[in-house]
């Protein structure tokens, strides 16, 4: 059964939103308009959060947890508990290099060592441009295709360290730009 | 299975092409676009005009390293590795001379047309997976046609203690991997009286090398639909609940689109078919977690916490979400529920061996010709699906172990794989079927860097809430890293197994429980590696980089440069007629090179380690 | 009414009411079963495994914690059999190297025989057992201001960014319950600094001492539906003003007498 939660004073006004822009706030706003003000929604709106902005931003924080009638500790909790959530902003393209058995056992480690050599990233960090991050993820089901990678909503199946250059490479255009080749 | 008043005949023949997550990823749309713009371009000419032939989508068909998978119906013709510039062709045989290039060739090298000619399918036995690639998973239709939701009308006309009379007598077991008795487990939720009472269908499948789920959920989302709908009517609920992995884009969107058209057809909603049964379904999408398939941990997740499990000393079916009355079932196991209810538990337990009735769905992985998804009776043995259906061992290499049960399951060696696999047979010699994921390893997998492959995977996945999984996986994650990079100590393998034997009892949930079997069941079984690890420095198998390097043996080398080509660093050099040779101080042991040599000339040898002052 | 039940722990005869908690029920029988994470006042929370015991019934045995385990039926328990005994050593030799500069920690593993030298310390490791008792404190009587971040061996007890927030009420819950005594807070008679933030302590207006934080004060009073600002309250001449416990009693008691509401009193 839930226990409502008496609500601990609120912070001065001006540390809820100043790190969100009248644009982001107005995302923000439309996805909590989506979920009934019940706690049990929280891990959806984060996740709605994480795929509007790339990742949880502070200052939506204090309104999420506002809108569902939790607390900030709670949801921190949350972001840092599930791995689809990120507390800081990912790339613009998200390489997603699959680690399950079949892949590590067919050479997801080279891949990811690979990846390194070409992008200067490690599994967790972003390029200092912004474009792409990298991750290690668990089993994506696509077993017989090992070693599989993904980039964005791309499949990759049995990929070879050879690959990866011109993997990436379809990528390197930063969206929404034309380039003249 | 009765077929459905179509209000417009069925085209005369179905060109079935498979849009499973693993075709895809080959490029199965852009082939199901090509054969549509053949299908057109086909004309008057054709010998099957356009509108006499029906292009289908459907889900995963199992055989996914053979994709994209196109099947003519009912002509029964099926063609592998397809491409879009094989289209036309294929459009062209239809009728007439099968379009060789694309037939699948068995054991015996011969081309085989139908699907019961194909070694890998032959011997299956489908009922969990018996609509997957036959029909449009976003077509109710399709479903309906093959006899959907008949076995929903009948149970609206049972009364409930008769629905779960069925499921016991079918003696359908957990699918999930626990093995719990459904038809008890509806019939102790059913006997508690508070309200309101849950459903939920644990959609988290996370065992990597596991994805029999994933392929039910996209190809066939109604039988589960059905399945959970004909749970809820047994015990008494009106609400239920998918919770289904986040990373499973294409299942998560195939069910939001079969509620919508369940809802629509009246099979959910208020008043279901017009007997006021209520159902309403809600998909709640996994945060990437896998302690989120443990039960109470998926249910905490569901009310919006983190996904802690809790002891379980008082079940779900007593108290379960938010306290409440709860049936959770795994989804192949409601997958085989309308099967159950339309031809009645009997002909269920016709299946399958005296304690695991039935079927089971398995996805055979690693190392063996042919990977994939597959249903069998169970009491089938290990060495039937490995090298009947799976065609054996790839490149002839000697079997060393199969690990079945994920992360949560054991290794089993060659000696037992004359072992029937069902819930109990493998559980008495240690080892665990677990949910379905068989991966098949050969001699160049070294079973000291499975175990910690594994221990890695539990130590983040791992809650953290008590202290034996999240300290205990810590501990022995830092002996089994000392192990494979060469600092393993006397006494290890010993302390390995204290701290395992603890873990196993003393943790919280299911998942610590079973967290050391991986460790215990190497240890049993390939003992002579640890130990090699640990006193010779060396790893038999070539595997671990920091105690070898790679080396060509010249009396074997045939210059054929394979190795050279494969090695990502460049550091093997030779030309023809000489032997190849690779520069050790710089070799990773990637195993890339070994992997690529068809000669065996590619072997481990000892890594000159430098000696550390203590 | 609750049905009796006989069990027997350790070879003794034991009764007691379905559904109460093991520990209980041995603690009133003067069985001792060592625990960390359970709490008089907080109960249960099955974290630390140090309470377990094996349970034998309908001729199976299991290992639970007895803290939340309930007994359900005429069971044989056994809190200090070799097996436990074990386990038991196991789980001190792994929170003493999880929390190395723990003496209680270390004191308890020293008297249970755990001693495994092939441990790693937890880098960084100090005092925390991640028994999970401040942030149950915190959620159950407090604000949830602290909560268990990350996952698995990366688990931690943390605020928001690990910075000081902006819900803590200083009412230092946490650190009254921390076992190893992890959690600090440097108390005078003006403040209390505790996860990075320093509050001001309320005094009492009647007594003048030093009571509690003005978060915490006002969290309370929010819970009673309450004016929470003193200062406002003694502007406006409405009541309540800030009061000690024991002062708050007394008022209450006095209010009570005012009103007219008669006790009889035997002669």
């Amino acid at each position: 059964m839930e226990t409502t939660v008496a609500s601990p004073p609120a912070p001065a006004a001006d540390s809820i939103n100043d790190s969100l822009s009248p644009n982001d706030l107005a995302g923000l706003t439309a996805i909590l308009a989506k979920y009934p003000a019940e706690k049990r929604f929280s891990l959806a709106i984060l996740q709605d959060l994480q795929r509007q902005f790339n990742y949880i931003p502070e200052g939506a924080m204090q309104l999420v947890k506002e809108h569902v009638g939790t607390t900030v500790g709670q949801l921190y909790a949350l972001a840092t508990f599930y791995k689809a959530l990120s507390l800081a902003p990912k790339g613009q393209h998200i390489i997603k290099l699959c680690d399950g058995t079949a892949c590590h056992m067919r050479g997801a480690n080279n891949l990811v060592g690979e990846v390194g050599r070409i992008l200067n990233i490690a599994p967790g960090e972003r390029t200092e441009d912004g474009l792409f991050s990298l991750e290690l993820v668990n089993c994506v089901g696509s077993c017989a295709l090992a070693p599989v990678l993904i980039i964005d909503e791309t499949y990759y199946g049995k990929v070879t360290m050879e690959q990866l250059p011109s993997i990436i490479n379809e990528y390197r255009q930063p969206t929404g730009g034309e380039t003249d080749e | 299975m009765s077929k459905a008043n179509a209000s417009q005949s069925a085209p005369a023949r179905q060109l079935l092409i498979c849009c499973g997550t693993g075709c895809l990823a080959n490029k199965a749309a852009a082939v199901a676009e090509a054969l549509e713009a053949a299908i057109q371009a086909a004309g008057a000419n054709a010998v099957v005009q356009p509108d006499a032939l029906q292009l289908k989508r459907t889900g995963c068909n199992g055989f996914c390293e053979n994709g994209p998978i196109v099947k003519i119906h009912p002509d029964d013709v099926s063609y592998y590795k397809v491409k879009p510039e094989h289209a036309e062709a294929i459009i062209a045989s239809i009728g007439g001379e099968p379009y060789q290039a694309l037939l699948y060739r068995g054991d015996d090298k011969q081309p085989v047309t139908r699907q019961q000619d194909n070694p890998f399918y032959a011997p299956q036995h489908k009922v969990a997976l018996r609509n997957i690639g036959q029909i449009d998973p976003l077509a109710i239709e399709d479903y309906l046609t093959s006899g959907g939701y008949q076995a929903l009308r009948k149970a609206l006309a049972m009364p409930p203690a008769r629905i779960i009379e069925e499921v016991i007598a079918s003696g359908l077991r957990g699918r999930g991997g626990a093995g719990f008795p459904t038809g008890i487990k509806w019939q102790t939720c059913a006997g508690y009286q508070p309200t309101p009472k849950y459903v939920v269908c644990n959609g988290d499948e996370g065992d990597p090398g596991a994805f029999m789920d994933r392929s039910i959920l996209e190809g066939d989302p109604h039988s589960v639909v059905e399945g959970l709908t004909i749970a809820a009517l047994a015990i008494g609920a009106e609400r239920g609940f998918f919770y289904i992995r986040d990373e499973y884009g294409l299942a998560l969107h195939n069910v939001q689109a079969a509620i919508q058209a369940a809802t629509a057809a009246g099979y959910l909603g208020d008043d279901i078919l017009g007997s006021g049964r209520k159902l309403h379904l809600e998909i709640v999408r996994g945060g990437g977690a896998f302690v989120c398939g443990e039960s109470t941990a998926l249910m905490a997740s569901i009310e919006g916490k983190v996904g802690e499990p809790r002891a379980k000393y008082v079940r779900s079916a007593e108290r379960g979400l938010w306290d409440m009355p709860t049936v959770l079932n795994n989804v192949e196991t409601l997958a085989n529920i309308p099967y159950i209810i339309a031809n009645g538990g009997a002909a269920y337990a016709k299946l399958g061996t005296e304690g695991s009735k039935g079927t089971k769905v398995f996805s055979l992985v690693g190392k063996v010709n042919r990977t994939g998804l597959v249903e069998v009776e169970m009491g089938a043995t290990l060495r039937h699906l490995i090298y009947d259906i799976g065609g054996g061992i790839k490149r002839n290499r000697p079997f060393k172990a199969v690990q079945t049960g994920g992360p949560s399951g054991g290794c089993i060696p060659a000696e037992m794989l004359d072992l029937a696999v069902d819930f109990d047979s493998l559980t008495a010699k240690g080892a665990m079927m677990g949910s379905g994921g068989m991966i098949v390893m050969d001699d160049h997998d070294c079973m000291v860097e499975v175990a910690r492959y594994y221990v890695n995977f539990l130590s983040e996945e791992s809650c953290g809430k008590c202290t034996p999984c999240r300290e205990g996986l810590r501990q022995m994650l830092r002996i089994l890293t000392d192990i494979t990079e060469g600092r393993g100590q006397q006494g290890d393998i010993e302390l390995l197994e204290r701290l395992a034997n603890t873990i196993k009892d003393a943790s919280l949930c299911a998942l610590g429980k079973s967290a050391p079997n991986p460790v215990l069941s190497t240890i049993k079984h390939f003992r002579a590696e640890y130990e090699a690890h640990i006193n010779e420095h060396s790893c038999p198998a070539g595997v671990c980089s920091a105690l070898c390097v790679y080396t060509i043996a010249a009396e074997s080398c045939t210059s054929c440069s394979a190795c050279k080509r494969a090695c990502p660093l460049g550091i093997i050099s030779g030309e023809k007629g000489v032997p190849y040779s690779i520069d050790s101080e710089r070799c990773i042991a990637c195993g890339s090179c070994r992997d690529a040599c068809r000669f065996d000339a590619v072997r481990p040898i000892k890594k000159e380690r430098q000696v550390v002052a203590s | 009414m609750s049905q009796q039940l006989t069990i027997t722990i350790d070879g003794k005869q034991c009764t007691c009411e379905k559904g109460e908690y093991l520990l209980d029920v041995a603690k009133r029988n003067g069985i001792f079963i060592p625990t960390l994470c359970h709490h008089e006042g907080l109960g249960g929370i099955g974290s630390c495994r140090v309470c377990i015991c094996e349970v034998v019934a309908r001729g199976r045995s299991q290992v639970v914690t007895s803290c939340i385990y309930p007994v359900e039926g005429e069971i044989e328990v056994f809190t200090k059999n070799e097996r436990i005994k074990e386990q038991r050593a196991i789980i001190l030799a792994l929170l003493h190297h999880l929390a190395p500069a723990s003496e209680t920690i270390s004191q308890m593993a020293a008297f249970m025989g755990a001693d495994l030298p092939r441990l790693a310390d937890k880098e960084g490791g100090e005092k925390c057992i991640l028994c999970g008792r401040c942030t149950t404190a915190c959620e159950q009587i407090g604000t949830g201001a602290i909560a268990k971040c990350g996952r698995g061996v990366t688990k931690e007890i943390a605020t928001p960014y690990h910075q000081p927030t902006a819900e803590c009420i200083g009412c230092a819950a946490c650190a009254n319950v921390c076992p190893t005594g992890e959690i600090t807070c440097e108390q005078t008679d003006e403040s209390v600094t505790i996860w990075g933030k320093t509050f001001e302590y309320l005094r009492c207006s009647c007594c003048g001492e030093p009571f509690a934080t003005r978060e915490q004060y006002e969290f309370a009073a929010s819970k009673r539906h309450l004016p929470a600002d003193p200062d406002t309250a003694a502007a406006t001449g409405q009541d309540p003003e800030p009061l000690c416990e024991a002062c708050e009693k007394r008022a209450t008691a006095q209010r009570l007498a005012k009103n007219s509401i008669q006790f009889v009193v035997e002669p």
